[in-house]
């Protein structure tokens, strides 16, 4: 199915949703920023009753294979379509769709937010995507955002469909085994970075009775911003595959991981680590402990390499031609220095 | 490399003919991408991973897991019989044999009491650094910004 066929699916769907007279689409785009879900951004006009109003939105498909495979985008929708009205800046998202007589897979639609998506990469310059100004406004910003989320009432809000983690080291173990499945799946040769690594978090498996919502991908790359200078807004927080049930270190870990600070020592380019932990201890009320954030550095690390080797088994077997997936092979040593940066048996480590 | 080099190709000649030709606009610029389709389609049977990285790595992996044996003696069984498992010949396949011995001497060192486990550590600790270092040494900066901006 081409773009514009695409499209011409897009408005009918919208027109039914909308209750529209007609909905005529002026735009439509695929992004390329995210390498899991097909994300299409677009607009439409909407006439009712005589009136024609614009209106944004970004339709996120599943896709044929890719990082996260197995897909099922229904959570996610949940959690976002509850969150819909909430002050946390999500964006707004009324449909799920999974017939395929409409998109030929499964798809949500939401309300496109304001702002632009700043991407962990460095610039010619070396410098990361945020002058000074800018970091120092996003960083209190997002360290709030992340205590805004860890503090929601999942249970008053029905999201125990995605499986409470049992007490105690139930939260920490069900992440890593979720991610060694992922690892096994790939198919590939475990290398001895790797479970080096793996043996060590089977045997640091910290133990917390904390359990809150976890946004799964919270980092540089996932957040809108309105750049402008020291009045430097957030203003949504995207990407809510790996949404779920459990520590809510492991968030702060993976934003603060070395995986999202594009060659600079700012985590996820907005400060350091320590700094950006401390922010977001005070703004939560929540003491930041040491032992489980190393459990959830490693384990970050560790993520990454899944998704990656999910990615590259797809590409391996013919399942997509997407050849960005390809680029993780000469990408893996990177990761793998990572480990031995974390783990200390490479010098710079922790 | 964990995709084979002839699947890498593929998957370029696939992505230059499916999803870039179809907007290549000029004839000249076309004749250059189907130029390049062609060297990719006649390289992709006369390559094969560099011999002189491949010896590094074999070298190291041997040299580590001979420290461990070592020192550890009768507690090395396991590892003495996955080196043992890893063929002579060819390389490729002989560093294959290699890393699955060092997983094994991973997991052998991860199960010992502490005292024991830290004397076979270091040189595999060694190993994973210079090898680390090496497998980046060789790659080229990254054009991931220009890949996700499009």
């Amino acid at each position: 199915m081409d773009t514009a066929e695409i499209g011409a699916r897009l408005e009918r769907f919208l027109a039914a949703r909308l209750a529209a007279d007609a909905v005529h689409l002026a735009r439509l785009e695929r992004s390329t920023e995210g390498f899991s879900q097909e994300t299409f951004s677009f607009d439409v006009d909407v006439e009712r009753a005589g009136r024609r109003e614009r209106r944004g939105y970004v339709a996120k498909r599943e896709p044929v294979a890719g990082l996260l495979e197995p897909y099922d985008l229904e959570p996610e929708f949940r959690v976002l379509h509850a969150l819909s009205a909430d002050p946390l800046p999500s964006p707004p998202t009324p449909w799920f769709e999974r017939d395929p007589a409409v998109l030929e897979r499964p798809f949500y639609v939401m309300e496109r937010l304001p702002g632009e998506v700043p991407i962990p990469a460095a610039g010619p310059d070396g410098c990361g995507p945020f002058d000074d100004a800018e970091r120092a406004a996003l960083a209190p910003a997002l360290a709030g955002a992340l205590a805004r989320l860890h503090a929601l009432d999942w249970r008053a809000r029905g999201f125990t469909f995605l499986g409470v983690p049992e007490p105690g080291r139930g939260a920490a173990s069900r992440e890593l085994a979720r991610w060694e499945a992922r690892i096994a799946a790939a198919g590939f040769p475990p290398s001895p970075p790797l479970t080096d690594a793996l043996l060590w978090l089977r045997r640091h498996t910290p133990a917390s009775d904390e359990v809150t919502l976890v946004h799964g991908d919270y980092r540089l790359g996932n957040f809108l911003v309105e750049r402008a200078g020291s009045a430097t807004k957030l203003t949504g927080i995207l990407d809510w595959e790996m949404v779920h049930l459990g520590d809510p270190l492991e968030d702060l870990a993976w934003c603060t991981s070395r995986l999202w600070r594009a060659g600079t020592p700012h985590a996820s380019c907005l400060c350091a680590a320590e700094e950006f932990d401390a922010l977001y201890a005070e703004t939560a009320r929540r003491r930041v402990d040491p032992e489980r954030l190393r459990f959830y550095e490693l384990l970050s690390v560790v993520k990454m390499i899944a998704i990656m080797l999910t990615g590259l088994r797809a590409f391996n077997e013919g399942r997509t031609p997407d050849l960005r997936l390809a680029i993780f092979d000469h990408q893996l040593p990177f990761l793998e220095l990572m480990l031995g940066m974390v783990r200390g048996w490479l010098a710079g480590g922790a | 490399m964990l995709v084979p080099l002839e699947t890498l190709i593929d998957g370029v000649v696939r992505a230059l003919t499916e999803a870039v030709a179809p907007d290549v606009g000029t004839r000249y610029a076309r004749g250059q991408l189907f130029a390049a389709v062609d060297v990719l389609r006649n390289l992709r049977d006369r390559i094969e991973e560099k011999a002189a990285l491949q010896r590094l790595e074999t070298e190291s992996a041997e040299a580590a897991l001979g420290a461990v044996i070592a020192a550890l003696g009768d507690e090395a069984r396991a590892v003495v019989a996955a080196l043992a498992e890893a063929p002579a010949e060819p390389p490729a396949a002989r560093l294959v044999g290699l890393r699955a011995a060092l997983v094994r001497a991973l997991a052998v060192v991860d199960a010992l009491p502490p005292a024991l486990a830290a004397r076979a550590r270091p040189p595999l600790a060694e190993h994973l650094a210079m090898q680390a270092l090496r497998d980046v040494t060789v790659l080229k900066p990254s054009l991931l910004a220009e890949i996700s901006r499009g």
